[in-house]
């Protein structure tokens, strides 16, 4: 039994292979739906799926090649049958499904279709330098002005924020399903928790136009609130914004010596 | 007649392989000219262009003398200086990384030689010298090179480095031949101070005084590179030199030299275990199979060793980046360089992967490994499962449809395993299991322990120091925590941090006592679990909660993360020791016999270390952008773009294939003085 059982390796390392692909194509966007109380199904997106059962087919290679008899294992599927019947069928199964896979994949990535471009962005366009000094007025003020600079910080935000990004800064602004790229929800703590203050004072002053050559394709909608705004202005609205999205902007480092 | 060879076979299949490299490299390197020398040409022909026609509208009847002209930039026979200068420094860089690395890791196993009297590590150590006298003087060639063709490419640029670093450069130049003078008197005195034990150790101490030159050589060469990255002691404006002390003590050069430092120990191992795979698969005779398979173990096992704190070195560094700069912070990783991280990722899974992978080939040599295979699977799936998480972006490429279903900008996917929380778990969970393999291999021989208390008074003090040691830190890090000067909101973040750390100390503690009562394994299996349950599983959620609510925590975390990894891994090594101190042997280690496909993964090793530092390197200067010197004196040269992603992979590519066909050559010429031994 136990003979029989190794000389199926070949079988458990793809049907293991296969219990991968199961649990990444159709499991995961059904637990993240339940998980994360959406109303629709999460499907993993094209290159995480290729990338991880290429993860998953080289772990099983791996560990089925991590002693000489385990290989032998492996490979002796492949040896003449003999009298195992099942261990025949399987055998025909491998040789007929594998050339129909390699047709599948050379199919699917050959055939005329409609879909949109795969896009390669990059999240955190460079700061230009002459933002990288900059300091927030308000910094070092008293906390009674402090207070006030905030209020009046959200009550900008609502004016001229809320429309895309929401009134809670989550990115559900009335305006948000129209766009393809959907705003920013700020309460993600990826987004601007991650990034320092002067990093938000520029997104905000030059918006989707002042993005660099190499930040594109973003095709960002958000206007440059530079001619609409001040700068005080665009401060008090960063500092409302993060008080209204529950998060705080990354600190710089001290400098140590 | 018919026997004697022509002068040149051009049937031979060496020399086809030949003809095409060089043909291949003729091309690459046209092509890049093309691309970018001739950019600078048309700029400066431009220049030339304006220059002379506002010349003939004042031409006067009588041309003056040409003057002499100060030239800021040159290039190279056409080809763009800086892909030149790339090449080089980064051939050189290789080249010294074995050089400084693999002294220290020979006077360590000259010294195991010593200490255990056996006569294998002497040998050892003896041949990985000989290899490092052949690299010696490439990099020191290189380094020449370098110096050339800095000062012909990039006149100005390095007009001004003489001016600050010119005290610097003459301690350079001692320092250099304190290295040769060191290297030679410890190569060539093997034979003559090996007689005597007294000897012995007059040469174990000319091996660290060449340690030591070659560490101060590399310190002031990196205090260069990375003023350039965060200059001090100068004014901004001006470029007067206000304090050679800072320019030199600039804020990013310590955690440069840590990094590096680590990280030429990694490159050295993975070198010779790569060699060791190559006279491996060689060999004609079992011993020298025997010999090369415990070389290429060693290398492994050095490589290995040093890559496990290197992601802790490295995160330091970034740290130290991102305050220098939050500009260059943020393009390292989340802008123009993010990519080359995901492409690190995947170099760093390879390295972590295939040590592993060679450890387990390793047990099919050692009778007794098989009670501890059946392991081997669920570490595979969760180093795998490191891997996938490591691999994954925040920042996925989705097509529009795509983006549409998911109703968001990230998938959860890349939400929970794409931000640091995440990526610090993972690697401390990949380094915990590479330790756990680790210990499998080393008790794979092993049979009946004797108990801890028959090891006497010497293994309790030990122990005792050790963990003194380490509960001393931890505790000394958790005071510094309750001692933050921080807003109360935000301090009540660091409170879990601090109970995380007074856990282990008395996990720690715990795992001491059950040694004392000889229940040595059980201690190590508590704290590993300990370990695993808050620096892995706590320390992956709370780190969500801190970068939510108070990211200033977050630096702490990974700090907190690190250090109970580390105390772990340290007290788990010494009740290993310990524990299986005068063990039965259950059948010995087979030196030889190991399938070759472990020997394969040896190379990968080597290849994928190689190309982490290129990569790493191009990184590391790239941050600078359009800089020389950040934020004082800009690169206006044609060349001072930032290469794309397809660029950068060409160059470092190029690189990686030079350096292994050089260091091929210095090695195949290192051992032709054996060849000529054997024959005679």
């Amino acid at each position: 039994m136990g003979n029989k059982k190794n000389s199926y390796s070949m079988i458990l390392a793809i049907v293991s292979i296969l219990i991968v692909f199961i649990i990444i194509k159709f499991v995961a966007p059904y637990a993240f739906m339940y998980l994360l109380a959406k109303d629709h199904t999460m499907p993993t997106p094209s290159t995480l799926m290729l990338w991880y059962m290429i993860l998953a087919i080289l772990g099983t290679l791996v560990y089925v090649s991590t002693s000489d008899l385990k290989w032998a294992k492996f490979l002796s599927f492949i040896l003449p049958a003999g009298d195992d019947k099942i261990k025949a069928l399987f055998q025909k199964m491998i040789v007929i499904s594998f050339p129909v896979l390699v047709a599948w994949f050379a199919y699917s990535g050959t055939v005329p279709g409609t879909a949109s471009p795969v896009e390669l962005r990059i999240q955190h366009p460079t700061l230009l330098q002459e933002y990288e000094k900059l300091e927030n007025p308000f910094a070092n003020a008293d906390e009674a002005t402090k207070r006030r600079c905030i209020e009046e910080g959200k009550h900008l935000y609502q004016q001229n924020c809320r429309p895309c990004h929401g009134s809670k800064a989550d990115g559900n602004g009335p305006f948000a399903n129209a766009f393809r790229l959907r705003p920013i929800n700020f309460t993600d703590p990826g987004t601007i928790a991650t990034v320092v203050e002067n990093f938000a004072f520029w997104r905000i002053k030059e918006g989707g136009p002042g993005l660099p050559n190499v930040s594109t394709p973003w095709d960002s909608p958000m206007p440059a609130w530079k001619d609409v705004l001040t700068d005080t202005q665009i401060w008090k609205i960063i500092m409302g914004e993060y008080v209204t999205a529950g998060v705080v902007p990354r600190q710089r480092e001290e400098i140590e010596h | 007649m018919d026997n004697i060879e022509p002068f040149i076979n051009f049937t031979s299949r060496k020399l086809q392989y030949r003809v095409l490299f060089t043909l291949f490299l003729a091309i690459f390197l046209l092509a890049l000219a093309t691309g970018t020398g001739m950019a600078q040409e048309n700029a400066e022909a431009a220049k030339t262009t304006e220059a002379s026609a506002e010349a003939t509208a004042e031409a006067e009847p009588e041309a003056p003398p040409e003057p002499y002209e100060v030239v800021d930039y040159r290039n190279f026979f056409g080809i763009d200086g800086r892909l030149i200068v790339w090449i080089i420094a980064e051939l050189h860089l290789m080249f010294a990384a074995f050089v400084l690395a693999v002294p220290i890791f020979v006077v360590i196993i000259e010294m195991i030689g010593v200490k255990s009297g056996d006569i294998r590590f002497d040998n050892l150590a003896r041949e990985f010298t000989k290899l490092l006298s052949a690299a010696f003087a490439t990099t020191a060639s290189l380094g020449g090179l370098l110096a050339f063709a800095l000062y012909g490419l990039y006149p100005a640029f390095m007009r001004y480095m003489t001016d600050v670093f010119h005290p610097f450069m003459f301690i350079y130049a001692l320092c250099f031949f304190g290295e040769v003078f060191c290297l030679y008197g410890y190569y060539y005195s093997w034979d003559l101070l090996s007689k005597t034990p007294k000897g012995k150790w007059i040469h174990i101490s000319i091996g660290v005084m060449l340690n030591l030159f070659g560490t101060a050589l590399m310190m002031l060469a990196n205090s260069w590179a990375t003023f350039m990255m965060s200059p001090g002691g100068i004014n901004m404006e001006t470029g007067t030199v206000t304090s050679l002390y800072h320019a030199f003590y600039n804020f990013l050069w310590m955690p440069v030299n840590i990094h590096r430092i680590i990280a030429n120990v990694a490159f050295g191992g993975f070198v010779v275990g790569a060699y060791a795979a190559v006279k491996f698969m060689g060999s004609k005779t079992d011993e020298e199979r025997a010999h090369y398979d415990w070389m290429g173990y060693i290398g492994n096992f050095i490589g290995l060793g040093a890559l496990i704190p290197l992601p802790f070195a490295g995160y330091y560094l970034g740290r130290e980046v991102y305050s220098a700069s939050p500009v260059m912070g943020n393009i390292m990783m989340g802008g123009a360089f993010s990519w080359t991280f995901i492409i690190q990722a995947i170099l760093i899974g390879m390295l972590f992967i295939g040590g592993n992978y060679y450890l387990w080939n390793g047990m099919s040599r050692i009778k007794g490994a098989e009670r501890y295979t059946p392991y081997i699977k669920y570490i595979n799936m969760v180093i795998f499962f490191c891997f996938a998480v490591w691999l994954t972006p925040h920042n996925l490429p989705l097509s529009g449809e795509e983006r549409a279903l998911i109703g968001e900008q990230y998938h959860p996917f890349s939400k929970f395993f794409g931000v640091m929380a995440a990526k610090n778990a993972v690697v401390n969970l990949l380094i915990l299991s590479t330790f756990f393999s680790f210990l499998l291999y080393r008790r794979a021989n092993k049979g009946e322990t004797k108990p801890f208390s028959s090891h006497g008074s010497g293994a309790r003090i030990t122990l005792i120091i050790t963990v003194g040691l380490t509960v001393m830190y931890l505790a000394w890090y958790a005071l510094g925590l309750r001692g933050l000067d921080m807003e109360e909101n935000i301090l009540r973040y660091v409170s879990p941090l601090v109970s995380c750390l007074v856990i282990q100390i008395f996990a720690i503690v715990i795992a001491l006592l059950l040694t004392f009562a000889n229940k040595g394994k059980l201690a190590q299996i508590f704290l590993f679990v300990v370990t695993t349950v808050m620096a892995v599983m706590y320390f992956w959620y709370y780190g969500f909660v801190v970068m939510e609510k108070a990211n200033l925590v977050l630096r702490y975390l990974s700090v907190t993360q690190v250090s109970i990894v580390i105390s772990c891994l340290i007290v788990n090594t010494v009740i290993d020791v310990f524990l299986f101190k005068d063990a039965k042997e259950v059948g010995g280690i087979q030196w030889g016999k190991i399938p070759h496909r472990s020997q394969y993964a040896l190379l990968l090793l080597c290849v994928a270390i190689v190309t982490l530092m290129g990569l790493m390197g191009f990184i590391r200067s790239g941050l600078r952008m359009n800089w020389h010197i950040y934020g004082y004196m800009q690169d206006t040269s044609a060349g001072s773009f930032t290469p794309s992603i397809a660029y950068m992979g060409w160059t470092v590519g190029l690189i990686v294939i030079l350096f292994l066909a050089l260091v091929a050559l210095v090695f195949w010429l290192a051992g032709l003085a054996d060849k000529k031994k054997k024959h005679a």
